[in-house]
């Protein structure tokens, strides 16, 4: 197994006894609190889709 | 939490302007790209038979569909092993990555801890993008895409599964009962979203969901077609008299890190409440009706049918608020990430009931429908439009893209708009770090300290080879804490094999 790629491994492990992701300190969920985004950049990248990329876009049933 | 999960993701492949695409080669080579030497196949497929049901029988075959069986024709005349068809590796995370029926598979090592879970998931996507980047560059063709999705559009599906390990005395009846409530309706958070109807009326509407329309019975072992909202394949890869592993099948593959963990944690607990015989008083009319209706319903009030006196029509909302209440009142307080999933998932059906648009960013088939409804305002598409429903689905297809250069979802993220649970940081050290407290860090850790006398692996069993003699460590028992932690322990305190297997037969 010598042969496997070795990915640069990083040593900051998740802590499952600390706080939860996004707690805000109090114990408290992480509430989404996202603004309604700028659309340019979205439209912008999203116009240079290729209009036919799903209509090539064929792969064989999997489970 | 108090279970081992772990969620195993098929990927769609392709390749930038390419008409047609060898998938099963593809995926293959894909796989290989992991590897700087060549591929010595170590999986053992021995220990794998998913035709066992668990309901105490063994069927003769699996079903595929007309494609598949076409497909499968054409397969034979290839000339590739089994074995080097299929390209399993393992991962020193812990994880397996292999060819599965043609799409590029990961399956996450078994966790514990749902954040990790999440960690190792994206990870997961890191992995199949930087091998797509090295075949891109050993192609020299176009960009080799990947899209973790559960589509073609054209009635072609394929899975993110997850797995719960559980109770194997609890009836089968009960469970079903439990999960033909719960499934049909927790699309309503983690469905991924789809543009189109691929089967039937082919609808030019917006789903909830990729996979809804694709389930057909109630309960069997397939998993390719017919399929089922209650798959009974019995691999528990775990002491079977104990447990079993539900293996399921319904989900989408989730882009938002928080629909990961809201959907494996509802679940979690829902298979608790399950164990403890605490279930919501409700029963569908029609489960297989209630899924594909509620991903088709435009009006969002996602109205099922419910059994018993006075049949009526019961908001899917109410029976989640109905499966989360109990399992507050029943599990409020037991650790911190069971009470983050109960705080997630009230908040969650709470702005479902009241807008679900404010949950751009959360969920996955709002994010992408506010994203595709914003695209066909500013370029006028028409939903009935043929042209226009592709360029719809192209954009559908670019959310999952994976490549964080080019993909939706990851354009999203970088401009601060989708909610993260875990940091980059997390991921990267997720690609080779195990999962801690679970047999996944001694599977992980074994290959990478004695990998070199490893001769066969499966999920729940290593054999090493060592003065031409077989030494096989079996894992079924390593599911509870304090023996995981025992092997653990010896497998990092172990300077060479010998000492190991010494060791581990003191345990």
């Amino acid at each position: 197994m010598d042969k496997v790629l070795q990915f640069e491994r990083r040593t900051k492990p998740v802590d499952p006894g600390g706080p939860g992701p996004g707690d805000d300190g109090d114990g408290g969920p992480a509430r989404p609190k996202v603004e309604r985004p700028d659309t340019r950049d979205l439209m912008r990248r999203m116009r240079r889709v290729d209009p036919n990329q799903a209509r090539r876009y064929r792969q064989r049933t999997g489970e | 939490m108090t279970r081992l999960f772990g969620i195993e993701t098929e990927y769609g492949i392709t390749i930038d302007g390419a008409d047609r695409v060898d998938v099963v080669e593809e995926s293959m080579q894909l796989i290989r790209c992991y590897q700087q030497g060549a591929f010595v196949p170590l999986w053992d497929y021995r220990l794998e038979n998913p035709r066992r049901d668990e309901r105490g029988f063994e069927v003769k075959n699996l079903l595929n569909d007309a494609d598949e069986k076409v497909h499968l024709q054409q397969d034979r005349k290839r000339k590739i092993p089994f074995k080097e068809l299929k390209s399993d590796l393992i991962i020193y995370n812990g994880s397996r990555f292999y060819n599965d029926h043609t799409h590029p598979e990961y399956s996450t090592g078994e966790c514990i801890s749902l954040f990790e879970l999440v960690a190792q998931d994206k990870a997961g996507e890191r992995i199949v993008d930087i091998c797509a980047q090295r075949r891109t560059e050993v192609l020299d063709q176009g960009a080799v895409r990947m899209y973790k999705n559960n589509t073609d559009f054209e009635g072609h599906s394929y899975g993110c599964h997850e797995n719960y390990l559980m109770d194997r005395s609890v009836p089968f009846e009960r469970i079903l009962k439990g999960l033909l409530l719960f499934f049909p309706t927790r699309q309503i958070f983690c469905g991924a979203g789809k543009v189109g109807v691929e089967r039937e009326d082919r609808a030019p509407i917006y789903q909830l969901s990729q996979r809804a329309e694709f389930f057909e019975v109630i309960a069997s072992v397939d998993t390719m077609h017919k399929r089922p909202v209650v798959n009974t394949r019995d691999e528990p890869h775990a002491d079977a008299e104990q447990y079993r592993r539900l293996h399921v099948i319904v989900g989408d593959a989730n882009m938002s890190e928080y629909m990961t963990a809201l959907k494996v944690g509802s679940t979690a607990l829902v298979i608790d409440l399950i164990e403890a015989d605490c279930l919501p008083d409700y029963r569908l009319k029609d489960p297989i009706a209630a899924m594909k209706n509620i991903a088709r319903d435009q009006s969002h009030a996602w109205l099922v049918e419910v059994e018993g006196p006075g049949s009526r029509l019961v908001p899917a909302v109410e029976i989640q608020d109905a499966f989360l209440a109990l399992a507050r009142r029943e599990f409020a307080g037991r650790d911190q990430e069971t009470d983050w999933v109960l705080s997630a998932w009230e908040d969650v059906l709470g702005k479902l009931s009241r807008d679900p648009m404010d949950l751009v960013g959360v969920c996955d088939w709002v994010t992408k429908k506010w994203l595709i409804d914003s695209f066909c305002e500013a370029e006028n598409l028409a939903w009935d439009n043929p042209d226009d429903l592709f360029w719809m689905q192209s954009q559908d297809l670019e959310y999952s893209n994976v490549d964080r250069d080019a993909g939706l979802y990851y354009l999203m993220e970088s401009q601060g708009q989708m909610v993260r649970l875990v940091g980059d940081d997390e991921v990267a050290a997720a690609m080779s770090e195990p999962p801690s407290g679970t047999r996944a860090y001694f599977r992980g850790r074994s290959l990478e300290k004695f990998g070199d006398y490893v001769s066969s692996i499966n999920w729940d069993r290593i054999v090493f080879k060592r003065n031409g003699r077989q030494h096989a460590v079996d894992m079924k028992l390593l599911v509870d804490a304090g023996r995981v932690q025992r092997y653990n322990e010896v497998l990092d305190s172990s300077e060479t094999l010998d000492s190991f297997l010494e060791a581990l037969e003191k345990v």
